[in-house]
């Protein structure tokens, strides 16, 4: 029995990771039609990221002369790093295999490894975009990091556990229901998501002015395949990102690992998830403006403080309770 | 015979003293191997930090101790006469507070004196900017080894006193403090290792914020032992001593890769390097291995320290008061700004110096590292690999150490497999590397660099004033953090606060002085006039009552 388990997990493990791995440009692509057709466009075609994908790895890749040997090596460590983010993270069900190792800050340090091979790659031809793109980029990080360790305590503090795993399990078996601190940490965290995953008010990922860019200003000497990797790392950190915002404030409906017959409602419910925050993002980036690049550490200082207050108001609550 | 008349020196070696003797080990032979074997000084540098780990009893310890200081005081002149005054007086400081410390009754007073005794030491608040000057002065192969075991010894004196000597009088104001003396280096040492553009300072700065890491771990241990949560102690010294061990073999590489870097290309300013990486690989592969330790990432040798040591401040701020849960917080705020910094040192470390173009010719014709600096890096990168990818089985080695610290503990299982996470990143980097084998050719072109035409040929490596330099790669950074707590002439406020008053009084008290010694002789004879008759008077009034 218990070997039945085991392998239902490992099934559902591997469902879970070749599911992310192959929806994660459909998620870009969905994105990219609702907020097209929000701005009263027809839009692209939702499998247009896919077939950008293929045309990447037809085409030849050009290394520039001024670069090092290390030149490929950077697409290969973020997009390693980023795939191991995603079968960390619990998309449609809980109980994965890798769920012991779903520690909060082991994933905080993956998100922060892939950043770092990005940074590398916009300072390697030695470019002047690309480092401008970098240093902005690693303004961001400094107050991203220092948020989502104060949101991680929230989460910590109510589920009494520090893995993802273990979070979903206990926020969605718990009747939480609807509290300030979970209200306050939800802002701070897609407050957080929105600038990790280069999207407006910190950045545009349509943009086509290489002043105005973050995340794509480093990648401007790269092309073909190693390009391809570095454009499938940022798919799948908006996927991972939705899961994770998914696992943690909509827990309801996850199926087990475990138990076979609940695969098919998680995973109904689970596409429904996606299709929520794709909706609820591109809304709130046609509604929003892009901001100067000073006015971020502004935007996630506010965040920072959400989560510090979510869990002062936690710490009250259980001086009051108990 | 050298010791207390009749007593002589006593030895003791238990498990909390060998480890820090072994993790001196690697760096010692390594400092040796990179230029420093012929120097006297150096061994006795050398052999004063042994006679201060190895010590039985309190003299020995602080015989030990001022060896090592005059040790490394004369190698910091030979070095650089500018900063060896400050390094002097900590120095002299330091020991003020530790002999008096070491002869007290256990309790506050005593604890307090060793904290800022050997605090000043390791580079601890509020004396933690004499750091950044005096350790970049001497050679390579000494600053490694000040970085990596000298701030270890005065840990080692607080871990000792702290624990083991005081252990039955602890208070939890003692953690209390340890975690105040050491939050503040590990904001300041991140962004000021994010800022400087001289590379030995910039790692210098590293060290002020990893003492401050390892001081934070110690904090969280004794406060969590003196109220009585023996498992949160455990975890809390796991985390500070993980991170010396780990700090213990990345510092001493990236010092002594800086060091071969500066004899290369004559100059260790970050701008003026660049493109390092195509003249030094394997020195560049080094230094990218010692900057992941310094950066914390994953599968590098400093991310479980710093898994541990988060952990630990998660699991604080889990109960007790609100004001010290509400401190917590904003502690672990403080540590995820100063992580995600070090991360930006790292980076900048590697891609600016050795990443891009030469800024400079010297940067475009340097060469590789060979023969002792480079056994010894290879030795310091071979050890990392172990702390890295086995941090598990290097905690388990550490176990009797913690149990001595606390006694009647079980130190908890590492939640962190860097073994488990590099199988799925091979997996899937190899994966990526199957599809993209095959997938179109490779060909070396001219950068596209925003569109701009070649540089002309007298620019052989394109114009250098087009790429970033290290300033302007921290311009953001230094306009939305570094102005707020460095002010605008980024100056460290322990230097402000603390320095910088106190070479006031000195220049006030030496101006009176002055004036006492160029008085003239009727001024002279006035106030020994003076004083007489305000003798007679006092004797009066004394006798007439």
């Amino acid at each position: 029995m218990s070997f039945l388990i085991l392998l239902a997990r490992v099934i559902g493990s591997f469902a879970h990771i070749a599911l992310v791995l192959a929806a994660a440009p459909a998620v870009i692509g969905l994105v990219g039609v609702l907020r097209a057709r929000l701005l009263g466009r027809r839009g692209p075609a939702i499998w247009q990221p896919y077939a950008r994908l293929r045309r990447l790895l037809r085409k030849d890749v050009l290394t520039p002369e001024t670069a090092t040997d290390l030149f490929p090596l950077w697409p290969y460590v973020c997009m390693a790093a980023m795939v191991t983010a995603a079968a960390l993270v619990p998309g449609f069900c809980t109980g994965l295999v890798t769920a012991p190792l779903s520690d909060v800050i082991t994933l905080a340090g993956l998100l922060a490894l892939a950043r770092a091979a990005t940074l590398l790659a916009g300072l390697e031809t030695g470019f002047g975009f690309g480092g401008a793109g970098a240093a902005r980029d690693l303004l961001f990080s400094v107050f991203v990091e220092a948020s989502l360790l104060v949101l991680l305590l929230t989460f910590g503090l109510i589920a009494h556990t520090q893995t993802v795993d273990g979070i979903a399990e206990a926020l969605r078996a718990s009747h939480i229901g609807i509290s300030v601190s979970l209200g306050f940490a939800l802002a701070a965290m897609l407050a957080i998501a929105l600038t990790e995953t280069g999207r407006i008010p910190a950045d545009n990922p349509a943009g086509h002015l290489e002043l105005a860019m973050v995340h794509e200003a480093m990648l401007l000497e790269y092309s073909g395949g190693l390009l391809a990797l570095f454009e499938y790392a940022a798919m799948l950190r908006l996927i991972v990102w939705m899961d994770l915002i998914g696992t943690i404030f909509l827990p309801f409906g996850m199926a087990r690992a475990q138990d076979v017959l609940s695969w098919p409602g998680g995973l109904a419910l689970w596409a429904g998830k996606l299709l929520v925050m794709a909706v609820a993002l591109c809304l709130f980036e046609v509604s929003t403006a892009k901001m100067r690049v000073f006015r971020v550490p502004e935007f996630l200082g506010v965040a920072m403080l959400l989560g510090v207050l979510s869990s002062v108001f936690l710490f009250v609550a259980a001086r009051i309770g108990g | 015979m050298i010791g207390l008349p009749g007593q002589g020196l006593h030895w003791r070696v238990d498990a909390l003293s060998a480890l820090f003797l072994v993790i001196l080990i690697p760096q010692v032979v390594a400092g040796a191997l990179a230029g420093m074997r012929g120097s006297v000084a150096y061994w006795v540098f050398v052999a004063g930090m042994v006679l201060a780990l190895a010590a039985g009893d309190a003299f020995t310890l602080i015989f030990g101790f001022e060896l090592m200081s005059a040790a490394s005081w004369l190698l910091v002149v030979q070095g650089d006469r500018r900063p060896a005054t400050l390094y002097g007086g900590v120095a002299i400081f330091s020991g003020a507070c530790l002999i008096p410390a070491l002869f007290l009754q256990a309790g506050g007073l005593a604890f307090g004196l060793i904290l800022l005794g050997a605090g000043a030491k390791a580079g601890l608040a509020p004396l933690h900017s004499w750091l950044p000057r005096a350790h970049p002065a001497p050679a390579a192969g000494v600053s490694a080894v000040m970085s990596g075991g000298m701030v270890k010894v005065a840990l080692y004196v607080i871990i000792r006193y702290g624990f083991v000597v005081f252990g039955p009088a602890v208070q939890p104001w003692w953690g209390t403090a340890l975690i105040a003396a050491g939050v503040a280096p590990v904001l300041i040492g991140a962004l000021r290792a994010m800022l400087e553009v001289e590379l030995k300072t910039m790692l210098a700065c590293s060290t002020v914020e990893h003492v401050g890491l390892i001081a934070v771990g110690l904090g969280l241990a004794l406060r969590a032992k003196a109220l009585g949560d023996v498992g949160l102690a455990a975890l809390g010294l796991q985390a500070a001593l993980l991170c010396v061990v780990a700090h213990a073999l990345f510092k001493p590489l990236l010092f002594i890769g800086v060091g071969a870097v500066k004899a290369a290309t004559g100059t260790s300013s970050l701008n003026w390097l660049g493109g390092l990486m195509r003249g030094m690989p394997r020195l560049g592969g080094l230094m990218l291995a010692g900057a992941a330790g310094m950066a914390a990432l994953p599968l590098g040798p400093g991310f479980a320290p710093e898994f541990l040591l988060l952990h630990a401040v998660l699991a604080s701020a889990g109960g007790g008061g609100i004001l010290a849960r509400i401190g917590f917080t904003a502690l672990l705020a403080a540590l995820g700004l100063s992580a995600a910094l070090a991360l930006g040192a790292g980076v900048r470390l590697i891609g600016i110096g050795f990443l891009g173009r030469p800024r400079s010719l010297h940067a475009a014709a340097a060469e590789d590292i060979g023969g002792g600096t480079l056994a010894g890096m290879v030795l310091l990168a071979g050890l990392c690999v172990p702390v890295a990818l086995l941090p598990g089985f290097v905690l388990a080695r550490l176990a009797p150490v913690i149990i001595l610290a606390v006694p009647g503990t079980v130190p908890p299982a590492l939640a962190y497999a860097p073994l488990a996470l590099a199988l799925l990143m091979a997996v899937a980097g190899g994966a990526a590397w199957l599809v993209l084998r095959n997938a179109g050719t490779r060909r070396e072109v001219a950068a596209w660099q925003g569109g701009f035409g070649p540089a002309p040929a007298w620019l052989p490596f394109g114009d250098p004033a087009t790429q970033p330099s290290a300033t302007g790669f921290a311009e953001p950074v230094w306009r939305a953090i570094g102005l707020g707590i460095l002010g605008p002439g980024q100056v460290d406020p322990g230097e402000a606060l603390v320095l910088a008053p106190l070479a006031r009084i000195n220049t006030r008290a030496a101006r009176v002085a002055e004036r006492i010694r160029r008085a003239t002789v009727r001024q002279r004879l006035a106030f020994v006039f003076g004083a007489l008759v305000a003798a007679l008077m006092l004797l009066g009034l004394v006798q007439g009552r």
